[in-house]
């Protein structure tokens, strides 16, 4: 192959490769079953860090890591409960996968990207409980961000409110 | 000074004929690159703040504009760079346009993983995605002709390689900077490694002098830090398990040593030497109990602890052995600023050395007397000998 040719396919690649990305994640938010779970601030560590929220999910269950490391999941349906990823039961037909690091579970949802002029009101508000994430979450337990709603609604509806 | 002046200087001294000064001149002037070194800079200087502008426009993550139009500008972006590359190429040995729409487009990949990350919401961490933009731009990172553009795409793969290495074994890393030592320990062995795995691919050696640069800037870093660490009885809690991706480092880099074709077997020997000793001062108790200190700076009485014993006196040994070590090498394979500053490092170590075990000397008038007339003997000694032990280094084996 010519040197020529392997420019284009050096050029085409990290395109592709990002395209693709998109195209999945995309895939993997439009798709799945919606889930809409509540969000809180935990202190004292700073909710916001830099042009992102953090948050806790409230998951409806008690989600402990304190003795275990590694691959968990949260089962959604028919009956929420926090399992190490081997324990899941069969049943468990909605269920979202995570892993325990340091006596917390995370799933990779636990960052939501905001305007800078909106981050302090959308964080008094979180820390207020009146935030809500909206999540797709597809049959393999991998959950990909919707929207984030504030007081119900969805959080750019209420921007004008807040401005 | 330019070869117009060394010209000029030679043909006064009648070291050249005007013949030949003419021709010489003729030559240089026919074969005068039409791009220099500053106008790559500057033109380089301007893609990457250009490419920051668009990182930070990004960054403001503006709510009005749709995502789906978000993605749209910086794929088509992306593709009007990669045209201009591929138009530019042609030219790339005369001009600098290939070279900054090249840093151009790699960094509108970087900010482009940015950007997906913000949109989708992505939680991965910054070496996640310092490690795939590395991945997906390293074809294109051959085609670099500046040495700063292969720096820029080293220093960000060892960023990302080293940081998610270490997250294998110890997640969460900003929560555990008594782990930060295995970062320390990572860096230098994993840049010497690859520093080595470039020698047996043609393509790879242009990366070599970027990765012999961070491993050795890496390597005076960790040096450093555990020294300090050792010597102020740091360290003493944490797992060797932190340390694994590090032992496969060194592992990679002992076979990278051994199977080094232009290295005699005391080059290797030495290396191996000095690597060995490198570990061992990294390894959490073997050598180093963290109780015990013979003295710090003058600062606490003698512990009723032996000389030899003490990890404040340990530490400076095993730094200075390894030191010597590396000098040895680089005098004995004619690697003449390393060996200088390895050598001057040694030097300024021996000092510091001096004010930790006579710390308490030091705080007397005559013995700030007999510490400065040190320093100024180890200088003009370091600067009287650094040739006869570089000759001597250089005959080593010879």
């Amino acid at each position: 192959m010519n040197r020529k040719l392997w420019l284009v396919v050096a050029l085409a690649l990290p395109i592709l490769a990002l395209a693709g990305s998109a195209y999945l994640k995309s895939v993997q938010r439009n798709s799945g079953e919606a889930v809409t779970l509540p969000i809180s601030g935990f202190d004292p560590r700073d909710l916001l860090s830099g042009h992102y929220l953090i948050y806790r999910v409230d998951y409806g269950v008690e989600v402990t890591c304190d003795k275990q490391q590694g691959p968990a999941s949260v089962c959604l349906k028919p009956k929420r409960g926090f399992y190490p990823t081997g324990e899941l039961p069969t049943d468990c037909t909605l269920f979202i996968h995570g892993q325990c690091n340091d006596g917390a579970f995370s799933a990779g949802i636990e960052r939501f990207y905001i305007p800078d002029a909106y981050a302090q009101v959308l964080e008094d508000k979180v820390r207020d409980r009146q935030g809500e994430l909206v999540l797709a979450v597809d049959d393999q337990g991998n959950a990909a961000i919707r929207d984030l709603l504030i007081s119900g609604k969805p959080w750019k509806d209420t921007i004008g409110g807040l401005d | 000074m330019n070869t117009l002046t060394k010209l000029n200087q030679w043909l006064q001294a009648g070291l050249i004929t005007p013949d030949q000064y003419a021709a010489i001149s003729a030559f240089e002037t026919e074969n005068q690159p039409r791009s220099n070194g500053w106008l790559y800079s500057f033109m380089i200087l301007g893609a990457v703040i250009i490419g920051l502008g668009v990182i930070s426009l990004i960054a403001a993550n503006w709510a009005n504009i749709t995502d789906s139009t978000k993605l749209g500008i910086d794929f088509s972006l992306l593709f009007v760079l990669a045209v201009g590359v591929f138009w530019q190429y042609p030219n790339r040995r005369h001009g600098v346009w290939f070279e900054v729409l090249l840093v151009g487009f790699m960094l509108l990949c970087l900010a482009s993983i940015g950007l997906i990350s913000q949109i989708f919401h992505l939680g991965g961490q910054w070496y996640h995605a310092l490690l795939f933009w590395a991945a997906i731009t390293f074809l294109l990172s051959l085609f670099a002709r500046s040495l700063f553009t292969r720096f820029f795409w080293v220093t960000l793969l060892l960023q990302g390689l080293v940081w998610s290495l270490v997250d294998f074994t110890i997640p969460d890393i900003w929560q555990h900077w008594k782990a930060l030592p295995a970062v320390l320990l990572l860096a230098p062995l994993l840049s010497a490694t690859l520093y080595y795995a470039t020698f047996p691919v043609k393509t790879l050696r242009g990366f070599s002098t970027s990765l012999y640069f961070w491993f050795q800037i890496t390597a005076m870093i960790a040096l450093a830090a555990i020294d300090i660490a050792r010597s102020g009885g740091e360290m003493t809690e944490y797992q060797i398990a932190w340390f694994v991706p590090a032992y496969i480092a060194a592992g990679l880099l002992a076979l990278g040593i051994l199977s080094h074709r232009h290295y005699r077997w005391l080059n290797k020997l030495l290396l191996l030497s000095a690597l060995g000793l490198l570990l061992l001062y990294f390894h959490p108790d073997w050598l180093f109990s963290g109780q015990s200190r013979y003295s710090l700076f003058g600062s606490q009485a003698h512990a009723t602890v032996g000389f030899w014993q003490a990890d404040d006196i340990r530490a400076p040994l095993l730094t200075l052995a390894i030191l010597f070590l590396y000098a040895l090498h680089s005098g004995n394979s004619g690697r003449q600023h390393t060996f200088n500053l390895v050598t001057f490092v040694i030097g300024l170590r021996f000092v510091i050395l001096y004010f930790q075990a006579m710390g308490g000397l030091a705080a007397t008038g005559v013995g700030l007397i007999v510490s400065g007339s040190l320093i100024i003997g180890m200088t003009w000694l370091w600067y009287k000998s650094r040739e006869r032990l570089r000759a001597w280094t250089t005959g080593l084996q010879a």
